[in-house]
């Protein structure tokens, strides 16, 4: 159900859903809100919460976010959260439909170790009901909450992540660190996926770099794209040096 | 990447436009009436006329009010033209996002046009006008010139009427509607993506169930016909098994009545016991096939009018050589009003033989089992019930008891004593023999005639078994 790209000849406008998973409490939709708040008042809408109860998520949460991608063409990126709860399973296989990308939001403590391994195998299981291999959709993970106790340790995060595939990016969302690293993260791979499949920089000139560039700009960063997709501990992230590399 | 054999959802087009905000329609997000109500407050604030126009241009609200000098101009061949003109115009003056634009009247008024915009899409548009500008103090050439017979006076006494408003000002009101809108935008989209996030889990969650059914009536349907197969086979057996068994039941039978040949006593004594044995698994495999015909359904009753008194006192008759055997007595005592029932004579004959044929085995040497029969009435029948007169009649039961002096039953065996194969005393050495399938057989024929059969205790010692019959072939409950 990925490749149907969402491209709007008429008003020239590229939208990319990327869906934020992950375990009940993990943080998604605190990462959405850290990312509401970094952004540019011109770049986001509103962050849209969709019936919740005790602060939980029920159905989503969605955050549109609105970048310019060339002088020509509109990036609209909307962002959405799965209810983490265990009995919410058709609601995320809803909300996965049509997604560009995942991060997976883990919890780093050691006690939340089984809630993370079962999500990740109930969000395999949803991609496959949505026609999806886990292994062919971009996906970051971000192990939130490394400034609880009893976390899983940096070094453990850094040997896993070296083993594994996906990048991994350590993130506080309660305190907004980590959460545009994991973004830009994601988006790289997206773009790398897109770019890929649809030849987006062929046909419409739409370079990754430079729009991550402006996308890291708008999202209040500092430092450089390329510096902020470097706090990944590991995975193959390293699409961008060759994507960089050309002109 | 299709996985062909998981089952595929698939995607829900509505819900997809609806997130990814690419179908969103002005006229499905407002309520044109309360939209109505919302510019008409505008209107009468800043007394501005207001109207809305969806994306496809067609107009979803107004909040207008004709101005004088509009009334006087439209009673003009020319004027009512011209005016007919630049509303028209007016109405297709494109904004771009988030901006306003103005449209010139000939009467010196304006229009001022935005457009409604939602996640920075445009969904419609909204003209307020006409107003006057601050500064036209005179009334201009283009009003006079639209039609020779203008009344300058009469145009410049209407001219000043209109509502005045400087460029600033109605930025502002252009503003606050805008502001307005896009709360009610906002809530709106999000109510409408609420709905269809409920409509799309609930397809979504039977459809999950769905599958989950089908699944099981697949695993059902696979039991069910195990169960017919197990039916089958014990019948296909138990019928194969009988064929040999009747040789060997006739053989030693002639043997032992010496047809060929005298034997010795022991010789005789042996060929019995073989014929007796042999008439035991007869009983033992006609119990089989008949529970198997109870559990398939496969038993057929020949129902007919039943007079109990007869069917006992045969019953009786057909038990005495055993009760005699143990010098018992077998009774039987039934009520002069009994009604004659509808059921199958010779499988009820059954089901009292083996009853009394229980009895007479676990009662002791000397004693006396009785049958005992009279009129009963369903236990659900109370007075005043509805319906009661045209109910109780359909309800009367005829019970049978069969009564004895024996061992009797433990409280908590007399439930499982009907189960096939069960027996109290499950013991190799046990005192009594039979294959456990006697009173199962009892009580499936009993409810095969819709009836209910249980066991009880006798004073001082002993059981009654209670067999309650309906008198009619359907008992309406």
């Amino acid at each position: 159900m990925r490749g149907i790209l969402q491209f709007d000849f008429g008003a020239k406008e590229l939208t990319i859903k990327l869906v934020y998973y992950g375990p009940a409490l993990s943080g998604k939709t605190t990462n959405l809100q850290s990312l509401y708040l970094l952004a540019d008042s011109a770049s986001r809408g509103r962050l849209m919460t969709l019936e919740t109860r005790d602060d939980r998520t029920l159905f989503f949460d969605m955050l549109p976010l609105t970048f310019r991608a060339n002088k020509d063409i509109s990036l609209r990126i909307k962002l959405f959260t799965v209810p983490g709860q265990v009995i919410h399973g058709s609601t995320r296989r809803l909300v996965l439909q049509g997604s560009d990308g995942v991060v997976f939001v883990a919890d780093s403590q050691l006690s939340e170790t089984d809630n993370n391994a079962a999500s990740f195998v109930d969000l395999r299981e949803n991609l496959k009901a949505n026609g999806m291999e886990v292994g062919q959709m971009p996906l970051v993970i971000q192990f939130n909450k490394r400034d609880m106790p009893n976390v899983r340790s940096d070094a453990e995060l850094v040997e896993l992540a070296r083993r594994g595939k996906e990048p991994v990016f350590p993130a506080i969302a309660t305190a907004n660190r980590g959460v545009v690293e994991t973004f830009m993260g994601l988006l790289h791979l997206t773009y790398a996926a897109l770019d890929a499949e649809h030849k987006l920089k062929e046909k419409f000139g739409l370079g990754g770099p430079a729009l991550l560039a402006d996308v890291a700009r708008k999202l209040g960063s500092r430092v450089p794209a390329e510096e902020l997709l470097r706090s990944c501990l590991g995975g193959a992230l390293d699409v961008l040096s060759s994507d960089t590399s050309t002109p | 990447m299709m996985d062909q054999e998981a089952p595929t959802l698939s995607l829900d087009h509505q819900l997809q436009a609806l997130t990814l905000g690419s179908d969103v329609r002005l006229q499905d997000l407002v309520d044109r009436d309360a939209l109505r109500d919302l510019i008409r407050s505008f209107q009468a604030l800043f007394g501005i006329s207001i109207r809305i126009f969806s994306a496809d241009g067609s107009l979803l609200a107004e909040a207008v009010t004709e101005q004088e000098i509009c009334r006087y101009v439209g009673s003009l061949a020319e004027g009512r033209m011209q005016c007919m003109k630049t509303v028209a115009a007016a109405r297709k003056v494109e904004p771009s996002t988030n901006r306003e634009a103005s449209h010139p009247c000939f009467t010196g008024a304006q229009y001022r046009i935005f457009s409604i915009d939602y996640d920075r899409r445009p969904l419609g548009k909204a003209v307020l006008g006409p107003f006057l500008p601050a500064d036209i103090t005179s009334v201009p050439d283009t009003l006079l010139a639209v039609d020779p017979q203008t009344d300058a006076r009469r145009a410049l006494d209407l001219l000043p009427l209109m509502p005045r408003a400087q460029p600033e000002t109605i930025s502002l009101i252009c503003d606050h509607l805008r502001r307005t809108l896009d709360l009610i935008l906002f809530s709106g989209h999000k109510s409408l993506l609420t709905s269809q996030m409920h409509l799309s889990s609930v397809r979504e969650s039977y459809r999950e169930l769905r599958e989950k059914n089908d699944k099981l009536q697949e695993a059902f349907d696979k039991l069910r016909e195990l169960d017919r197969l197990k039916s089958n086979f014990l019948g296909v057996v138990s019928h194969e098994l009988r064929t040999p068994l009747t040789s060997i039941i006739g053989y030693s039978e002639m043997l032992s009545e010496g047809i060929a040949g005298s034997l010795s006593d022991d010789q005789k004594k042996f060929v019995q016991i073989i014929h007796e044995k042999g008439e035991q698994l007869l009983q033992l495999i006609m119990s089989l096939l008949d529970l198997s015909k109870l559990e398939s359904g496969t038993m057929s009753l020949r129902k007919g009018s039943v007079s109990l008194p007869q069917l006992l006192a045969e019953v009786a008759s057909t038990t005495l050589p055993k009760a005699r055997k143990k010098s018992i007595d077998v009774e039987c005592s039934v009520s002069s009003e009994l009604p004659e029932v509808q059921g199958d004579a010779e499988r009820l004959r059954q089901v009292f033989v083996n009853l009394v044929d229980n009895a007479i085995k676990f009662s002791p040497a000397e004693s006396t089992v009785r049958m005992l029969a009279r009129p009963a009435v369903a236990s659900q029948t109370a007075d005043g019930e509805a319906g009661f007169s045209l109910l109780e009649p359909s309800r009367r039961m005829v019970e049978v008891c069969v009564i004895d002096s024996g061992i009797g039953i433990p409280e908590e065996e007399r439930e499982r004593i009907f189960d096939a194969f069960y027996q109290i005393d499950s013991s190799s050495t046990r005192e009594h023999e039979g294959s456990g399938l006697g009173l199962s057989i009892v009580k499936r024929l009993v409810e095969a005639h819709g009836g209910r059969v249980s066991a009880g205790p006798n004073e001082p010692s002993g059981a009654i078994f209670s067999v309650v019959l309906p008198i009619m072939a359907s008992s309406h409950m």
